[in-house]
């Protein structure tokens, strides 16, 4: 599944953005299948506002965002629905988990719209994988924010995708457990042949980045 | 599962105590609504039933009201007869011809000796409350059969017998009594053998067979022109109906009163019983209202869960499944109970009203049970479109 980025520009950035200087807003731009793809993004250029735009949780902008045939802006909430449940998952920077549902049923919630893809033992074997297992009975609510960061990214691998997008996915994690989500992330996208799209703000080596662009 | 989780997001956020309230609301307005519903469907059985009907009632006989005015021209014009039969609580009209000749009858015994000049009336069979195989006249029957308005035979026996010192008589005796007819007129003269065959309580006349009628008058008749008939019979469903007796007194027609006394109390019941359906009316209108603001109320409490549901992939429809799901069993539950309460209620009304000769279906009646499938389908577009438009309206708000 391709995606493809034409003349994007938020209407809340059009002041600042001026051609030439972003390798994304206002430019027409396509990420291949199974592209691993970084964009670096300094503070207050735009980078959740991307990721909410590339999953529709805005629409204020102007250009469009195209998955394979599937305009993004014209796509009606079935086709949505569709979108979210089997081509693209999402970590969000502030992780959106339900407060009151336990760590567990933050992720069966997801995994049960699509309950052929994976099981609940899966879900066990990749909280242990980023040590979360003893927690996954807590309510969200009292869990930590990097505990939240890992059970949000359980969540987002829990369903088939074309495109994974990450905003800040680490950004709560030590060393140790980002290399360890790294690794999860890595193997779950090849299992797919999916893309990957990770927002930053700095240069980093997690993955093996085909594009390295500047938001 | 979904399900379960779902319903752990999308709790109670309303409140328990306004959820209680907005069944107790609908429930009471389900339950006064049906039955206002069988109490109209029990009040029309009690007036139209066969079991209670009351066979005089049901035929009306019908002249003009004599006044100074109209004294000699009482006969009813074709496009009054036409205007009669339009009106919707005619069921059939039938004209009662008068006999214009002379006429007599004679006893043909000396043990009981009797004269008197009579006048005929007839009607079409079908009016006749009186069944008999005696019913019938052709010219070689051997006897006219004739019926006795009952008034006649207790006039006899309770007033006239007395003063002239005369034996009482039963129904049975004076239908074996023989007597001799006498018809007179255009010169002629014919006798023949009578006899009573039945007793009737709904025409006041001397009746003979209709082909006798027709039969004498050719024969008889000095004014050989047909003429109107001054008196109808017409056949109603309801003789209480208020429209019946409007539209007798408008025309300047004059019934049997007493049977049609009844439209007074008619009214006062229609009003009454109307006042209990718009009463149901209005409050299921209510309780619709408060039921759709519940909906509402718990659809706006949940918005954030809702839209992050929406956020992680759930189709809105589907979420508008699960509230249908959640919403309209109550309805469905209360309902089936408000039908339940009106079966149980109408057994005992039966039951209690057998005692004083009333009868009554003891179970509830089909249309009652139509108008609670009515209001389901009511609640569920009701639930449908509150529940499509809050989750369309959460979407719009983002």
């Amino acid at each position: 599944m391709k995606l493809h980025l034409e003349q994007l520009v938020p209407y809340s950035l059009k002041d600042k953005i001026t051609s030439g200087n972003s390798d994304i807003w206002n430019q027409a731009i396509t990420f291949n299948d199974s592209e691993l793809i970084k964009i670096e993004a300094p503070s207050g250029t735009g980078k959740t506002t991307l990721t909410h735009i590339l999953y529709k949780v805005r629409t204020d902008y102007s250009g469009s965002i195209k998955y394979d045939n599937i305009d993004l802006s014209k796509c009606d909430v079935d086709t949505l629905a569709d979108l979210r449940q089997n081509h693209v998952s999402i970590v969000f920077q502030d992780h959106r988990l339900f407060p009151d549902l336990s760590a567990g049923e933050n992720i069966e919630i997801k995994r049960l719209l699509t309950p052929q893809f994976s099981t609940k033992e899966i879900i066990v074997e990749m909280a242990d994988q980023l040590g979360v297992s003893s927690i996954l009975d807590r309510k969200v609510r009292f869990c930590s924010l990097g505990e939240q960061q890992r059970i949000a990214i359980i969540r987002a691998l829990m369903q088939p995708f074309n495109w994974l997008i990450l905003d800040e996915p680490f950004s709560h994690l030590d060393q140790k457990n980002i290399i360890r989500a790294v690794s999860l992330i890595g193997t779950e996208c090849k299992k797919r042949n999916a893309g990957l799209i990770i927002m930053g703000l700095n240069k980093d080596h997690y993955f093996n980045y085909n594009r390295e662009l500047i938001l | 599962m979904l399900n379960q989780l779902l319903k752990k997001l999308i709790k109670n956020s309303a409140g328990h105590a306004k959820f209680a309230l907005a069944v107790i609301g609908l429930s009471v307005a389900t339950l006064l609504i049906l039955s206002a519903v069988q109490l109209q469907s029990n009040y029309h059985e009690l007036l139209n039933g066969k079991k209670n009907q009351d066979s005089i009632a049901n035929f009306l006989v019908v002249n003009k009201s004599l006044t100074d005015q109209n004294v000699g021209a009482s006969s009813l014009s074709a496009s009054q007869l036409n205007d009669l039969q339009k009106q919707p609580f005619t069921e059939s009209i039938g004209t009662l011809t008068a006999s214009r000749y002379k006429a007599s009858i004679q006893s043909n015994s000396s043990l009981f000796p009797f004269y008197t000049d009579i006048a005929f009336e007839s009607v079409p069979a079908e009016f006749i409350d009186v069944s008999t195989k005696d019913w019938h006249w052709d010219e070689h029957s051997s006897f006219l059969p004739i019926i006795v308005p009952n008034q006649f035979l207790d006039f006899y026996n309770f007033q006239y017998s007395f003063s002239q010192n005369l034996p009482q008589l039963t129904p049975q005796v004076v239908k074996m009594v023989s007597f001799k007819v006498t018809l007179q007129g255009s010169g002629q003269t014919f006798s023949l053998n009578g006899r009573v065959v039945g007793f009737s309580n709904r025409i006041s006349s001397m009746l003979v067979p209709q082909n006798f009628m027709d039969w004498a008058n050719t024969r008889f008749s000095t004014t050989n022109s047909f003429q109107q008939p001054s008196r109808v019979i017409i056949k109603t469903k309801d003789p209480g109906n208020p429209a019946l007796t409007n539209y007798l007194k408008k025309e300047g027609l004059i019934t049997d009163l007493d049977k049609t006394r009844f439209s007074r109390y008619r009214q006062v019941v229609d009003f009454v019983v109307n006042i209990a359906s718009i009463t149901g009316i209005l409050m299921f209108t209510f309780a619709l209202l408060i039921f759709s603001l519940f909906i509402q109320l718990t659809i706006s409490s949940c918005k954030e869960e809702i839209e992050l549901l929406i956020l992680i992939g759930n189709s809105p429809k589907s979420i508008g499944r699960f509230l249908m799901n959640r919403f309209f069993p109550p309805n469905v539950f209360i309902v089936l109970m408000g039908l339940l309460v009106i079966t149980i209620a109408q057994y005992f009304l039966a039951d209690y009203l057998i005692e004083k000769q009333i009868i009554l279906n003891s179970l509830v009646s089909s249309i009652t049970i139509l108008a609670a499938i009515l209001l389901l389908i009511v609640l569920a577009i009701v639930n449908y479109y509150t529940i499509q438009k809050y989750l369309r309206l959460q979407q719009r708000t983002k």
